[in-house]
């Protein structure tokens, strides 16, 4: 019945900044937008923008935004055609896939299937294998350290321990010499447990000078798959992306068609539907790239590639959703320009980026040509413990890496906020940095760059 | 022209055998709002007469057209400020209320029924499972503020109790 009659009421499973962009599209489409709230977030921006909120549960997000029944029944009592899982909480959850289709509510996402084949981080492994496309040297399931230890003996140290079921860097412990392979072992299965609860951990050559570039992808149910060209999301801490950028300013044309490529056929292998992105390792010494993971969902740094490309990516969603083509072919898209985003987060950056929540005093969010700021922050606003620490991202565009990088100081100089700790001081640090202006960051560059910075504070 | 207890039940037969999600009726003093609820039976909600020029008219919402007349309310279910000596009841979970065990028995309490702390005074069911759920305090039911079968956000205000004074007999 979507199909005859599109999606007119859409339910938003998800808070925060990811709300408020989805209710966006929503308007923009012309569809009513419900979003779902728990206790602490009455208060919230998205609460106040959406036709109607409804309360789903209190604070912990166990009883509210993963609270599948709640979500479900809410939606269905406010006569919601379809669900949007924004990112994180219920994105990726094939059960939630399979709920939503059971109780005819359409589901903003890909199929629960192509979502388990490429959220099976090892299973995604094989399905690029079997393709021929290249992947981290790795192995097959370690259930025991004895088995680990034989894995980084054929591999080569120094090696990675990571959960198959995982992702955001939790479950994952670099591995320099045998020694270390026990503990790192039991704490990398102990996390993945707690974190997926699932400990089963594969290992793979780790790559010291890596950048970390994914590939977005958008198909319909029509059978058109398109990508919207690379994102470089090097700039990270602890495995969590603190800035991205496109196009990466390290790779050339030769291989970005061939990431590209590989992308689209692994995509398609797994009739992927909706958007997603296809994340890889280029390794800087070698030149060479290697299949990393899928993501089945809309991801925090989609703003990037919207800028450079002039598409809406969350109304594609919708609309993909709904039942209907994409609006663009592969020969319609073009990149243009550089975009470059920095996450900013409730965070104090000198005491390890210890979480800072607490209430907005002041905020004045920079504004210009080429400037854009995704927030569901507001003067007054208490950011809460119970979520995680983004209040904003800024989001710049300029006609070429430079002029973003300056137009990126400058609005993060102009950027005002008080009452809370913010990231703002630690972005402009990198931004400035030569190995940033440069591309001599790697996916380690911030802690290295931060350990030294705290030795010499203490010499 | 009054409406006859009748007429209302045939007008909801009407509606409930129609395709119609929610009708609107404004004859003479009477407005009658009809909402299709949870389990698909015309639930009439009556409003209080308006003074209005008595003019019948009839606005149908179809379900082909526009949402929009249909949309619920703007803000979430409010957190109303309940009044004192009064102990308000709220849904413990997100889900759809019912008033008795099971279709067709009796509503676990009437307004004017005495309870107890344990006494269960309604239902909140989501996807099957069904939660009980208790006074909390003893007193008298001085109000249910939503209609069996709709859907009660988490938090919201189900029942008012107005509370026994502290050593008062049973």
């Amino acid at each position: 019945m979507t199909d005859k009659h599109g999606i007119k009421r859409l339910f938003i499973a998800n808070r925060g900044e990811i709300a408020v962009r989805i209710i966006r599209a929503c308007r923009k489409l012309g569809i009513e937008a419900v979003v779902a709230i728990s206790e602490a977030d009455r208060h919230t921006l998205a609460a106040r923008m959406a036709d109607r909120a409804v309360c789903i549960g209190p604070a912990p997000a166990s009883q509210s935004y993963l609270n599948m029944p709640a979500v479900v029944v809410a939606a269905k009592g406010t006569h919601c055609d379809a669900i949007h899982p924004g990112y994180g909480f219920l994105a990726e959850r094939a059960a939630f896939v399979r709920l939503c289709v059971e109780q005819d509510l359409v589901f903003v996402g890909p199929s629960a299937r192509a979502m388990e084949e490429m959220g099976d981080k090892l299973r995604a492994r094989r399905i690029a294998e079997d393709l021929k496309i290249p992947t981290v040297p790795g192995s097959d399931h370690v259930r025991t350290v004895k088995e680990a230890l034989a894995a980084g003996e054929r591999l080569g140290y120094p090696v990675l321990i990571k959960a198959s079921a995982g992702g955001g860097g939790r479950g994952m412990r670099i591995v320099r010499a045998p020694q270390e392979a026990m503990d790192a072992f039991d704490s990398a299965s102990a996390e993945a447990r707690a974190a997926f609860g699932d400990p089963t951990l594969y290992i793979e050559r780790y790559i010291e000078r890596a950048r970390h570039i994914e590939i977005q992808v958008i198909g319909d149910r029509h059978g058109n798959l398109v990508h919207l060209g690379e994102r470089d999301c090097s700039t990270q801490r602890r495995h969590q992306k603190l800035i991205e950028e496109a196009p990466s300013p390290v790779i050339d044309s030769q291989v970005r068609s061939s990431m590209a490529r590989a992308a689209i056929e692994l995509a398609s292998h797994v009739g992927y539907t909706s958007a997603g992105t296809v994340e890889f390792i280029y390794d800087l010494d070698s030149g060479n790239f290697y299949f990393l993971e899928m993501n089945t969902r809309i991801q925090v740094e989609h703003p990037v590639t919207e800028l450079i490309t002039g598409i809406d990516l969350v109304a594609e969603q919708i609309r993909v959703a709904a039942g209907e083509p994409l609006s663009v072919a592969q020969s319609d898209i073009e990149a243009h320009g550089h975009a470059i985003e920095c996450r900013i987060n409730a965070e104090l950056p000198d005491q390890d980026f210890m979480p800072a929540p607490g209430t907005i005093v002041r905020w004045e969010p920079p504004v210009g040509d080429g400037i854009r700021v995704d927030t569901h922050c507001y003067p007054g606003y208490f950011v809460p413990p119970f979520y995680d620490s983004m209040i904003a991202k800024l989001i710049v565009h300029g006609r070429d890496r430079g002029t973003a990088i300056a137009k990126m100081t400058e609005a993060l100089d102009s950027f005002r906020v008080e009452g809370l700790g913010t990231t703002i001081p630690f972005h402009r640090s990198v931004l400035r940095h030569p190995d940033f202006q440069e591309n001599r960051v790697t996916t380690r560059w911030v802690e290295q760059e931060l350990s030294a910075r705290s030795k010499a504070g203490r010499s | 022209m009054p409406l006859t207890h009748d007429d209302v039940v045939r007008i909801l037969k009407i509606i409930d055998e129609s395709d119609y999600d929610e009708v609107h009726i404004e004859m003479g003093d009477v407005k009658l709002h009809l909402r299709k609820g949870a389990d698909n039976e015309a639930v009439p909600i009556e409003r209080p007469a308006a003074t209005r020029a008595p003019q019948p008219s009839l606005t149908e919402t179809p379900r082909t057209e526009s949402a929009a007349v249909s949309a619920p309310p703007k803000k979430a279910a409010p957190d109303e400020p309940v009044a004192e000596g009064l102990v308000a009841i709220r849904a413990p979970m997100l889900g759809t209320f019912y008033r008795a065990p099971s279709p067709g028995e009796k509503p676990f309490v009437e307004v004017g029924d005495k309870v107890q702390p344990d006494s269960t005074v309604c239902l909140v069911e989501v996807m099957k499972l069904f939660h009980s759920v208790k006074a909390g305090a003893a007193g008298t039911v001085t109000k249910i503020l939503v209609e069996n079968g709709s859907m009660v956000e988490y938090g919201q205000v189900l029942l008012l109790i107005e509370q026994e004074a502290v050593g008062g007999g049973k």
